[in-house]
């Protein structure tokens, strides 16, 4: 039972709130950019790697980044581009409608889709594992590992921040609708840690 | 439940999973000349196989691709993963007298005394 209702509104403006000691933030409108094209056309590649100044992973369940602009591997022909500082982002945007403007490839911005929640403490893993199929502990193994999978019924993508030698840090995108359900459960998760 | 290798994201677990029916199904070059019964056979009818089938998956809470497997649906082994496009695979060594190894008549649950060889 909860004892009090802990809505996701509580993080709002920034707020960051802390139990059992995991810290929760709520990033909520970190620029998103939804990239399609095909990774073995030259073109598409260099253009769009030089628009970004890093490259597109090709690897499964990966990311790279510039700064703090992550490109997230989404599939073998589709990337999640973050902007966690939403400074030039619209520069970044228009430019890469520009190099995307064909029939090839295509860019949308999914901004409004998805908000990112930031937890981040030390049984991170063991709070996770109560919700995923996945394994966690594998899958987030090595640095900038991302994992697309459920957590109970709904749609996630984690994307793992910290390093190895750092406190475990992961940001939950999800679709805005369902952020303040998992946010609950999770809260809940964090009272019997300890067991 | 069971395991299923995505050929993109690695092997992950079936719930993240959503089947789309038998593969290797071809839309009917001209629709218009069928007759209802050949339609409804193209739009309806599908194979329910105990055995070995060949049916489309797509990783939805994952990579969301879509890829075809050959799947023994009374086991639920999978035996072949591979691309959407391909023709179906040959499975040999799959060819149980029936398909979970209980007798051919009569019934009764003996798949527990059954050795595969
Ligand atoms: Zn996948």
């Amino acid at each position: 039972m909860l004892d009090r209702e802990n809505t996701i509104q509580e993080l709002h403006n920034g707020f960051i709130k802390e139990y059992s000691g995991i810290m929760f933030k709520e990033l909520a409108f970190v620029k998103k950019i939804n990239l399609r094209g095909d990774p073995n056309d030259k073109k598409f590649l260099s253009t769009n790697e030089g628009a970004l100044q890093s490259t597109l992973p090709t690897k499964p369940n990966t990311l790279t980044y510039n700064n703090n602009i992550k490109t997230i591997w989404l599939g073998p022909n589709e990337w999640l581009i973050a902007d966690y500082d939403n400074n030039n982002i619209n520069d970044l945007f228009l430019k890469l409608q520009d190099i995307n403007n064909n029939e090839e490839s295509s860019i949308t911005d999914v901004t409004e889709n998805r908000t990112i929640i930031r937890i981040s403490g030390g049984k991170l893993f063991k709070l996770l594992s109560k919700f995923l199929v996945l394994d966690i502990d594998k899958a987030l193994y090595n640095e900038s590992s991302v994992a697309q999978t459920l957590f109970i019924k709904v749609s996630i993508l984690i994307v793992r921040n910290h390093k190895d030698n750092e406190l475990p840090e992961v940001d939950i995108y999800v679709n805005r609708s369902q952020a303040n359900y998992i946010y609950k459960l999770l809260v809940d998760g964090t009272k019997n840690l300890d067991f | 439940m069971f395991l299923i290798k995505c050929p993109y994201c690695g092997e992950r677990e079936q719930s993240e999973f959503s089947c789309g029916g038998e593969a290797h199904i071809v839309r009917p070059k001209n629709p218009p000349d069928l007759t209802d019964d050949e339609w409804a056979d193209y739009l309806f009818m599908r194979k329910n196989i105990k055995g070995v089938q060949f049916e489309r998956w797509n990783h939805s809470n994952g990579c969301r691709r879509w890829f075809n497997i050959a799947r023994n649906t009374a086991t639920d082994e999978i035996l072949k993963i591979y691309n959407m496009g391909e023709r179906p695979p040959k499975i040999e060594g799959n060819d149980l007298k029936t398909p979970s190894g209980e007798p051919e008549i009569g019934s009764g649950n003996i798949s527990t005394s059954f050795k595969k060889e």
